[in-house]
């Protein structure tokens, strides 16, 4: 379970710098965010110390100047040793010697259900003919709000970057996503950490604040979070986007709130949050100013009263559970609903909360979009799938179980350049993704990550459009579940999908249409 | 003086008014205890509210001076930023919660979860107020002029809470200090502003033990 151990750290005595003249090179021990190795003061000679708080991300190897590191996986270990692995045997001496669980950043690793084992059904003679990729139009577009407020977000792409705050994400880390977001016609996301001023106009395509020099076409959105914490809020920051979106939950730490640790909690960040340099902003689990259903229901009128009924509102669950949640943010007044899986991304969160709460991502979806059928709302009121999309393909898939769009969060920090170390919390990411160090700011271009991401997009989209016209469709919005076969029985299980060969979905789905029992047997 | 009846009104409809007319007059608004959200994101202006009235009075008020003259519900001055709201009655669950700036006066008893999560703003209760008031203050100033609940103050990490009365049980993360003369001061003049009969001299003080309760 536990994120240390399971990897081998071999060091290539022959190449490296520090082995040839102690002193001389400690690279690897500087941007190790996991203390592997370490540097003898004394003797200036670096030593691997830890091997077993490796955690594969290859940081040290690519960061190298020798080329001397090489880092290989240890997967023998769980099958010759399971339960009691190194990694659960070196989690177990952690509490034992420090009283404290462990702190986890990124996300959920190892095995849990997932796209893979769903395949997309191509157009052949018996359905509609496949279209021409290379030559055919494909409508992607996504329209949120389209009846509820004066101003609807029109995605260009069916994407968004899901909230990623400022705290747990760097000042140009999330500059960067705006511009991406700009770039491609999506949304970026404030996360619940207040605003980066720039984010207001770099999403949607302009240099300055006074918006008149657009560089970025066609430009894209801002989403404003409304969280439980309510770092930065006020009626001209909710003014300062183009939606709002209330958080319920997220994939990764669903019942929790945001965790921004101490040592991420630099001057800028007090400011923008209000809590003192190097404490610990934690976010409530829920918010205190909501007790029931109609306190939302009012909250909802209240955002929209607040932003002049301009912009769509969204909802960001958590993976719990998907049917009555979605049911009752249609009941709230949402537009759009994020759903987010287990496999969901975070800054920081406990280990156990991360690895081993909440819905995987591809059974989440039937529920949701099984509750926006039985309102009447679905496409109307849109779906947004998260947690662990990857690729053009596992967008797709959700689009083809009922999902309007899916929201690249993780994948967007592979794309700026992470190498998923699983320690955003600690503050010292090399890459100035998740740090707030000026020195490793310094090495995140904001313009130049920028494209990074809408480069990211651009390939998605294409995969998206791929995908959708082989099957026949000129649009996505005309996705639909006989797109799709589960692969196996379990797969099947979870997501109501025709399992292949059988061709058709297993029985006890079929016995729940909504026809003959009113909806998942919920409505 | 302009008067607006809300009995008739929805929300929009009502704040719409309001945006639209406070400019230096003062609105009395009529029947509005069946309404949440009154006044929402005001900027400016003084309003005037006769009746009771529903939840989120004052919400995200960013400037405003929003008096209701009998009881409010659940949340009042939710997330304000700057202005004044004040109380002639009591308050429900959750008065002053989230706020960064402003001023709020309860004269009467104020809920559970008053002021949970104060940034900064000044929010006073001239009775009691129930459990977990102060929870999570992170700056402002609390002060209550009766007695709290239980477990009052629960992890304060910054700002100050005055109490004339007594609390059931204290929070995590507290600490008891002498007033000093110039939190005796604060706490008068407070008190002259919004006619608040209470003796400052008798009031305990109570800050935060470490700024860092959670994660070492």
């Amino acid at each position: 379970m536990a994120v240390i151990g399971a990897f081998c750290v071999s060091v290539n005595k022959e190449l490296c710098i520090n082995a040839n003249m102690p002193g001389k090179c400690a690279t690897c021990a500087e941007v190790c965010p996991h203390g592997v190795y370490t540097l003898d003061k004394f003797s200036g000679e670096m030593e691997v110390q830890n091997f077993n708080a490796c955690v594969g991300c290859r940081i040290c190897a690519e960061f190298c100047p020798a080329n001397a590191i090489r880092i290989n996986p240890a997967e023998p270990e769980f099958v010759t040793r399971y339960p009691w692995t190194f990694s659960t045997v070196e989690e177990i001496h952690h509490k034992a010697q420090t009283g404290e669980y462990l702190l986890r950043g990124f996300g959920t690793h190892g095995q849990t259900p997932n796209f893979d084992m769903i395949t997309v059904v191509p157009s052949q003679i018996a359905s509609a003919a496949p279209l021409d990729k290379y030559r055919e139009e494909c409508d992607m577009q996504v329209v949120i709000g389209e009846d509820t407020c004066e101003n609807p977000v029109v995605l260009k792409a069916p994407f968004v970057w899901p909230a990623m705050s400022f705290g747990a994400l760097s000042k140009e880390a999330k500059m960067a996503l705006a511009i991406g977001a700009a770039m491609t016609g999506i949304a970026t996301n404030t996360g619940e950490g207040g605003l980066v001023p720039e984010e207001a106009w770099l999403a949607r395509g302009y240099t300055s604040k006074e918006m008149t020099d657009k560089q970025w076409e066609p430009g894209g959105y801002l989403i404003i979070q409304w969280s439980t914490g309510r770092w930065g809020v006020s009626a001209d920051y909710l003014n300062s986007g183009d939606a709002v979106e209330v958080k319920i939950g997220q994939g990764a730490k669903p019942g929790m709130g945001g965790h921004l640790l101490g040592a991420k909690v630099t001057e800028d960040v007090s400011r923008v949050r209000g809590v003192p340099v190097g404490s610990d902003a934690l976010s409530p689990c829920r918010y205190y100013d909501v007790q029931t259903l109609d306190d939302m229901k009012h909250m909802v009128a209240f955002l929209r009263d607040v932003t002049n009924y301009q912009f769509p509102i969204f909802f960001k669950l958590g993976p719990s559970r998907p049917y009555a949640d979605v049911a009752a943010c249609i009941e709230a007044g949402a537009d759009a609903i994020s759903i987010d899986g287990m496999v969901g991304g975070t800054g920081c969160s406990p280990d156990i909360v991360t690895q081993g709460v909440g819905i995987p991502t591809i059974a989440c979806i039937p529920p949701a979009v099984q509750a926006l059928k039985d309102y009447g709302v679905h496409h109307k009121v849109k779906l947004i799938a998260l947690g662990g999309i990857r690729n053009g393909l596992d967008a797709f898939k959700a689009m083809a179980m009922g999902a309007d769009a899916a929201g690249f969060g993780s994948a967007a920090e592979i794309a700026m350049g992470c190498r998923v170390c699983y320690a955003c919390q600690k503050g010292n990411c090399p890459y100035g993704i998740t740090s707030q160090k000026p020195e490793m700011r310094a090495r995140l271009d904001p313009i130049e990550t920028g494209k990074r991401l809408a480069n990211f997009i651009h390939a998605c989209t294409e995969e998206v459009k791929i995908l959708t016209m082989l099957s026949g469709h000129r649009a996505t919005k005309e996705l639909s579940p006989e797109d799709l076969r589960a692969m196996d029985v379990n797969t099947a299980a979870l997501t109501g999908l025709k399992l292949c060969g059988y061709d058709r979905a297993l029985p006890f789905w079929e016995a729940l249409q909504p026809a003959q029992a009113g909806g998942n047997g919920h409505k | 003086m302009i008067t607006i009846n809300a009995k008739t009104k929805d929300l929009k409809a009502l704040n719409l008014a309001l945006k639209e007319s406070v400019n230096g007059t003062p609105v009395t608004v009529k029947n509005a205890a069946q309404l949440h959200g009154i006044g929402a994101g005001l900027k400016h202006g003084e309003v005037i509210i006769e009746s009771s009235v529903g939840d989120y009075v004052g919400v995200l008020n960013a400037g405003a001076t929003i008096r209701v003259k009998k009881d409010a519900g659940k949340y009042v001055a939710d997330n304000m930023t700057a202005g004044t709201v004040i109380i002639e009655g009591n308050a429900d669950y959750g008065t002053g919660q989230y706020c960064y700036g402003g001023t709020v006066v309860v004269h009467g008893n104020a809920g559970d979860f008053t002021a949970t999560m104060n940034k900064g703003a000044t929010i006073m209760v001239t009775g009691d107020v129930g459990d977990e008031a102060g929870t999570y203050m992170l700056k402002g100033d609390l002060i209550i002029v009766g007695n709290a609940g239980r477990n009052f103050a629960n992890y304060l990490i910054r700002g100050n809470v005055y109490i004339g009365g007594q609390w059931q049980s204290i929070g995590h993360n507290t600490k008891i200090e002498p007033l000093t003369d110039e939190d005796e001061a604060k706490l008068r003049a407070y008190f002259e502003t919004y006619q608040i009969e209470a003796d400052p001299t008798i009031f305990k003080k109570i800050v935060a033990a470490s700024e860092k309760p959670f994660y070492n």
